[in-house]
């Protein structure tokens, strides 16, 4: 679980961030919990708008990555600080990043009343509409006396005192939980996968048709795309473009990348159509994914790919057969996320793996045999990766239906070697 | 004739709790001198070690000291004060004490219906803590909703009913300043407690 500890404080020594510190370092083995700055924040003014700021858009995405908040309190004239106050009217003002967050507030004094007024204060404060955070009731830890609360290597001294906020933060995860459950958005399901790609995401080239053939040199020319000997910074290093071509070109595999959008945007073109085990043509670069795909498919390819984009499985395996005796076709849907864990797109993969099986036995001298408890039945998608890594060589398979590459993914069928396998109906990988 | 402090509990360029600080200004002018007082040029306060507060906050205090009562109109934002008036109350009350058994009338504007309610609430509070220590005139609350149809283009409050429970609720604060002033046997007592009180034990 991912939380992020926002201390009310902006002075440089403040018990308060000893404290989130002292609670982040403690437990940390129960949450991973970051440390937000707030001393960048400008005082709010609703006519010098920073919502746009760093100091604010730092804070934004912070919290909107993180399953939950807790806030640490001083008490200043019986109430939070301005500088506080001032974070919490920046993120109500144009942008509401904490609506319906989990929030668990503590607070340090020096004296006995351990910030009692100003975390009911703030209780009210992120109960208003504008803030609409979802405070955990009860569990009310205030510590008095804080002074002389911290040992030399600033850890809680009172183990009582630990002992209870440790039952205090083991019920927000609890908390965070529930509450995140509750606040989950209605999955709209797979039906609403949109494979004619009306949408846009930040990366979307508009104003050029995505029908096109020559779509490729359209959006490089609107982007300014760098090309040839230009570089390119990576994680982790430096290519220029050419480079990154012969790179990839070389890769022994075909790789397709479809954006979060669902367009297909780019493959490794190091073949004709004709040699490849997934056929594509420069032409469809560009295309919306509902092009590069027979009808009957469209159902299969939208439930993998919203399974991919809403996280229930980050690769999904398809064995394509049809390609001949010889091969054993493997199609990999491997979903691809930003730093932050959001959604990009599907990396394609798609490779003969009997190659490699068969320079595996050979160089192990062994060989492939009947499996006498050969299951024949379909695996189910969710069980595949395991159930593939178990039983790498099932070769009496008696038969495939009429799989095309977009077969039905939630009977994903499991059949790796099937040596003898007749015919396989027309079904084309991809195209 | 009194003199008062009107402090403007907002730094947006266009308020109008400003807008009705400055129609009072006029419209009691007869009555009494009121000097509104801004607050947007404050630092965001960060309890400095040193305990130096800004120029403009040294300037308001002597403001406040030498006037006989303080008014201020507070927005509301998120329930509460906005930070901009927290934060001014904070330096006020910084090692220095110019709110210590000062008269204080709340008063504040919304483009709503509830007139600031909660923010008032809050604002008694603050003002309440042994840091501040101010003399809240009670039981008293001018609660302008719907501020933005308030005034005509003259700056005068339309609705004559509001402007008569102002006008109340101003004649009632100039007594309660009278009053409080005889209300001083633990004026020493109080300054002595502030003077001893220290942010570096709160």
């Amino acid at each position: 679980m991912k939380l992020v500890g926002i201390a009310g404080s902006v002075a440089d020594k403040s018990y308060n961030r000893m404290l989130l510190k002292y609670i982040a370092s403690h437990f940390g083995d129960e949450a991973d919990i970051e440390l937000l700055d707030i001393n960048d924040v400008p005082l709010f003014n609703q006519s010098d708008d920073q919502t746009e700021g760093d100091a604010v858009q730092y804070l934004k995405r912070k919290i909107e990555h993180a399953d939950g908040i807790i806030i640490a309190t001083p008490e200043h004239n019986h109430t939070i600080t301005a500088s506080l106050k001032s974070v919490i009217e920046w993120l109500s003002f144009k942008i509401h990043p904490m609506a319906g967050k989990p929030v668990m507030i503590v607070g340090a004094s020096y004296y006995d009343q351990g910030s009692s007024r100003a975390q009911l204060n703030l209780r009210q404060i992120l109960e208003s509409p504008g803030v609409d955070a979802v405070v955990m009731p009860g569990n009310e830890f205030l510590l008095g006396d804080v002074k002389t609360a911290f040992d030399d290597q600033q850890n809680l001294k009172d183990e009582r005192t630990v002992s209870f906020l440790k039952t205090t933060l083991e019920k927000f995860l609890k908390f965070v939980t529930v509450i995140n459950d509750m606040n989950k958005p209605e999955d709209p399901g797979w039906e609403a996968e949109d494979l004619e790609s009306h949408g846009k995401v930040e990366t979307t080239v508009e104003g050029v048709d995505m029908h096109a053939a020559d779509w490729v040199e359209k959006a490089a020319e609107k982007t300014h795309a760098a090309e040839g000997d230009d570089y390119v910074k990576l994680d982790r290093g430096l290519l220029t473009v050419n480079q990154l071509n012969y790179f990839l070109n070389s890769m022994p595999m075909e790789l397709t990348y479809a954006d979060a959008n669902n367009q297909f945007i780019y493959y490794n073109h190091f073949l004709e159509a004709k040699d490849m085990l997934a056929a594509r043509t420069p032409a469809q670069a560009g295309n919306p994914m509902a092009d590069c795909h027979p009808k009957p498919a469209i159902p299969h390819v939208k439930q993998v790919i919203h399974m991919l984009r809403t996280g229930k499985t980050d690769m999904f395996r398809l064995p394509v057969p049809g390609m001949g005796a010889d091969k054993y076709v493997m199609h990999y849907y491997k979903a691809m996320h930003d730093a932050d864990g959001d959604y990009k797109g599907i990396n394609e993969l798609v490779l003969d793996i009997m190659p490699m099986v068969n320079y595996y036995l050979e160089h192990t001298g062994q060989m492939l045999v009947k499996d006498p408890d050969a299951e024949t039945d379909a695996v189910s998608g969710a069980s595949s990766r395991s159930k593939a890594a178990e039983k790498p060589a099932k070769p009496e398979v008696d038969e495939v239906s009429g799989a095309s590459a977009d077969a039905e993914p939630t009977a994903e069928p499991e059949k790796p070697a099937k040596p003898d396998v007749d015919e396989v109906s027309g079904a084309s990988s991809n195209s | 004739m009194h003199k008062f402090v009107a402090i403007v509990g907002t730094n947006s360029d266009k308020s109008t709790n400003r807008k009705l600080l400055q129609f009072m200004q006029k419209h009691f002018a007869k009555q009494a001198e009121i000097e509104l007082v801004e607050i947007k040029d404050l630092p965001l306060f960060n309890k400095p070690a040193d305990k130096q507060i800004p120029a403009t906050a040294q300037a308001i205090a002597d403001q406040i000291d030498q006037a006989d009562g303080v008014i201020i109109s507070t927005p509301e934002y998120d329930h509460s004060a906005p930070a901009v008036l927290m934060n001014a109350l904070e330096w006020l009350s910084y090692y220095i004490h110019p709110f210590a058994d000062k008269p204080v009338m709340i008063i504040g504007a919304s483009y709503g219906a509830l007139g600031t309610s909660r923010a008032q609430e809050h604002l008694r509070q603050i003002l309440d803590s042994p840091e501040l220590r101010a003399r809240i005139m009670p039981s008293s609350e001018f609660l302008l909703g719907h501020s933005l149809q308030a005034f005509d283009d003259d700056g005068n409050m339309i609705d004559q009913t509001k402007l008569a429970k102002l006008a109340g609720l101003f004649r009632d604060f100039e007594t309660f300043v009278d009053l409080t002033k005889q209300l001083n046997h633990a004026n020493e007592a109080n300054r002595q407690e502030i003077r001893d009180l220290d942010w570096a034990n709160l």
